[in-house]
């Protein structure tokens, strides 16, 4: 530990401290704008110089370690001045015009730091220089005339993406901050995850969606959880008036730390242009038709009191609370022929089973990857769906971590890996045992050939994951496709093999599926939706987007409920259309791919009519003559033994 | 004390700081009482007394030479001057004028505009004023208060004049300047 003392405080903080981090362990305030908690220390803004006894000129704070007995001012009229001029400089450099600004007044950081010095006007004036404004994005606009060049756009695509698209063009006043080579953005490498527009504390980075629709005062904020898919990111969502009008990663989030991909941040704002269903509806003479509840829910109860064969599915997007209610519903009460999530189980019927058959979870934490000095990836496209979990890959690239990664299908990952094994379709089997007989010195050509994949790169692969010190493996969808228990089996054999399953620690993860993929295999709403001559079927659709697939299966449904937030193909062809809230509109518990019980918390108030999934099957179930408890859903996720351990 | 002479005038802006006056309601009138009302824009009398005011107020940016003069007459005439809004400050919506050459700005005004035929012309009468760069005031004379804002919160002007009605120095600091913008 060291001592230091700031502003006549005395504070002790471990070695490599900055002063600017000490200061704030002291709750002493220093201003910044370059500096972010989430990124490193740039110390290119200069607004947070302090005084420093023994030191012959102001020293930025952001980028200074303390030292013992170090004397740290704050602030006093040398420093007020110096950050004046500082501010002057930012201010004149380029072409700020806070009028315009959808920041501007009390949203910009810039502006914020110049009130704060007491500053009503700069002194120097512009050159009065054009820049560009890149409007090729379709998500951001990048005005350069309100850049201050901080970089903590720069740092963040590099440093918490690991994408690196966004860099720094020219010199001096010249400089720019470019995609790529300076391509515009929206035909660069950007993935549109929206990282560098949260971090940017000016106008720079203007979000399309939400910018002018109001300040962050004039706002309502959610803490809840992104339920895109299986990682769970915390986010924050604002609203306004019962509209969405951004939506944020939430740095204090365990699980992402502040990141958010596409699908979190973006695509669940376009669910506003969606139709939505207001109303409960019933095919009567042909033609969907307004219906109360009342009529609806009996329409549907007494179709399947006389339906001797039925089926029932339910999305993973869904809170376990409704998910248990669904499964009591059709499953224990009505004994329905199939009922199952629209996931079918592909991700986690198989890692269930064998999980069961072990005796024991076999799968880890994800924090585990960060910390990994090689990662395999096998059959997961993580530049398509769970992206976060790619960042956390792509973002330890560049302190050495090996990436080793194997699938059928091109990727954006292959470029970027140490190792490519591409295994003909259905044969990671055989990639694996290849594998595993590499890694016990064992000849692995034969193995090697089943899977099409060379040898020397089989050894290879081996090599890298036995000499880390810290291996992971991530897998998904791709392996599990066609995998029998042998595949995993042998996956796992895998993971003890190459310590990446290990007593201290545990680096296999699989990225399921949905938001609630692994609570629905808890509930057993993992069977094939192999439907035939079921004369009822009935789709909890909640706010998802049907398949073609589906839509196409359900097409000769004698009587097809649909229970969806917005009109679809699905709801025009069915019989009996049921209303229920949105992802925003909804109180509920996820379980994450990696066993974190987490809560999503509700944003938004649902319109006038519209029900939650939950009361829905309440309503049907009460219409049925069944009781449904609604408690014994948090004993139930624990009945058979999960893929990874549960968290609470 | 006698009450403290008041005179404001606008230059390159529009007029929306002297109408964001009316923002401040009924403390209108006791601004009113507290100090002497003397030229505006908008009474009969255009030009602060020859004699001498106590605060002149001016809104706008400069962008001729005709501002020049205006700027300067209060200047010379006026104890205390506060320039008031954006455009006053730091040139605001007319300073975007700026990235162009006079002789474009001219061009685009007078002969490509939209509803301009071909007898478009610049216009060249030796007794109109010269368009100049826009520049904030402080550039061309010496300002004693900012006021920014587009407009300036109606507190901020409320607080700006009361205290000069009061005889006393508006102080624009961190705190009631992240309240008002």
């Amino acid at each position: 530990m060291v001592n230091i003392t700031i502003d006549e405080k005395k504070v002790q903080v471990p070695e490599g401290t900055t002063v600017l981090r000490a200061a704030e362990q002291a709750e002493i305030h220093i201003p910044t704008l370059c500096d972010h908690p989430a990124l490193t220390p740039f110390g290119g803004c200069r607004l947070c110089l302090v005084e420093v006894q023994g030191a012959r000129t102001l020293q930025t704070s952001c980028t200074l370690p303390v030292t013992e007995n170090m004397v740290v001012t704050t602030d006093n009229d040398r420093i007020r001045e110096a950050r004046k001029f500082v501010l002057t400089l930012l201010f004149s450099e380029r072409n700020h015009f806070c009028p315009y600004c959808q920041v501007s007044g009390g949203d910009c950081e810039l502006q914020n730091a110049a009130y704060e010095q007491d500053m009503t006007h700069w002194p120097l004036q512009p050159n009065w220089k054009t820049f560009d404004v890149d409007a090729s994005h379709e998500y951001f606009i990048l005005e350069q005339s309100r850049c201050i060049l901080c970089r903590r756009c720069v740092r963040a695509c590099g440093e918490l993406v690991g994408n690196f698209t966004l860099g720094v063009e020219e010199r001096g006043a010249d400089s720019s901050i470019v995609a790529d080579l300076g391509t515009p953005l929206g035909e660069s490498s950007c993935i549109s995850c929206g990282v560098c527009v949260q971090v940017c504390p000016t106008g720079a980075l203007i979000d399309r969606r939400s910018a002018y629709l109001g300040h962050d005062v004039e706002l309502d904020k959610t803490e809840t959880i992104c339920v895109g898919c299986s990682v769970g990111c915390g986010i924050e969502v604002y609203s306004r008036d019962n509209h969405l009008v951004r939506i944020e990663g939430n740095w204090d989030a365990t699980v992402n730390r502040g990141v958010l991909c596409k699908t979190g941040r973006y695509l669940p704002l376009d669910a506003e242009n969606q139709d939505r269903v207001y109303t409960p509806m019933v095919r009567k003479d042909g033609k969907l038709k307004a219906a109360t509840w009342n009529d609806a829910i009996k329409t549907i109860a007494d179709q399947f009191k006389k339906s001797p064969k039925s089926a029932a599915m339910v999305p993973t997007r869904l809170p376990a609370e409704s998910l248990h209610l669904f499964k009591q519903l059709f499953k224990d009460q009505l004994q329905a022929a199939t009922v199952t999530s629209i996931e079918e189980g592909l991700n986690t019927k198989l890692p269930t089973q064998l999980a069961a058959e072990l005796g024991s979870p076999f799968e880890g934490a994800l924090e585990e990857i960060e910390k990994s000095d090689c990662v395999l990836v096998l059959g997961a496209d993580l530049a398509k769906d769970h992206e976060v979990v790619g960042f956390f890959i792509k973002r330890i690239l560049p302190l050495g971590m090996e990436l080793i990664w194997a699938g059928s299908d091109n990727n954006a990952f292959e470029q970027q890996a140490h190792q490519v094994l591409k295994p003909k379709a259905e044969s990671y089997a055989d990639l694996l045992q290849a594998l595993n007989a590499a890694l016990v010195d064992k000849p692995c050509a034969e193995f090697a050939k089943n899977a099409g994949v060379e040898e020397s790169a089989v050894k290879k692969a081996a090599q890298m994951l036995s000499k880390a010190n810290f291996p992971a493996i991530v897998y998904g969808e791709d392996l599990l496709k066609n995998a029998s228990m042998n595949t995993l089996k042998a996956l796992v054999e895998l993971g003890h093999l190459s310590g990446t399953i290990g007593e201290q620690r545990n680096a296999l993860v699989s990225v399921k599926g949905k938001a609630n993929s692994m609570a629905a295999a808890q509930y057993g709403l993992d069977q094939p939706f192999n439907i035939s001559d079921e004369q009822a079927v009935f789709i909890a659709l909640g706010d998802d987007c049907p398949s073609q697939k589906l839509i196409k299966r359900l097409e000769k449904a004698p009587f097809l409920v649909v229970q969806a937030s917005y009109s679809s193909q699905l709801t025009a062809q069915a019989d009996v259309v049921l209303p229920v809230e949105n992802w925003a509109e909804q109180d509920g518990s996820y379980l994450n791919l990696e066993g974190q019980l987490q809560n999503a918390v509700k944003s938004m108030p649902a319109p006038e009519g519209v029900l939650s999934n939950a009361a829905v099957f309440e309503k049907l179930a009460a219409a049925l003559g069944y009781k449904l408890d609604s408690t014994g859903w948090k004993d139930n996720l624990l009945k058979q033994i999960p893929v990874s351990a549960i968290l609470d | 004390m006698p009450k403290p002479k008041v005179a404001s005038d606008w230059m390159a802006g529009c007029a929306g700081c002297h109408m964001s006056l009316l923002d401040i309601d009924e403390r209108i009138i006791q601004i009113a009482e507290l100090v002497d009302i003397r030229a505006t824009p908008i009474t009969d009398l255009k030009h602060a007394d020859e004699s001498g005011v106590d605060v002149g107020i001016l809104e706008g940016a400069i962008n001729n030479t005709a501002n020049e003069e205006q700027a300067r007459l209060m200047r010379d005439r006026c104890k205390i001057l506060v320039a008031l809004g954006d455009c006053a400050v730091f040139g605001g919506v007319p300073a975007m004028r700026n990235f162009f050459t006079i002789e474009e700005s001219l061009r685009r005004a007078y002969i490509e505009t939209e509803s301009t035929d071909s007898s478009g012309m610049i216009p060249n009468d030796p007794e109109l004023c010269v368009p100049t760069r826009v520049r904030a005031i402080h550039e061309v004379v010496p300002v004693d208060i900012f006021v920014p804002g587009c407009p300036p919160d109606a507190d901020a002007i409320f607080y700006v004049l009361s205290e000069l009605a009061h005889g006393r120095m508006p102080q624009l600091k961190e705190n009631n300047l992240l309240h008002w913008h």
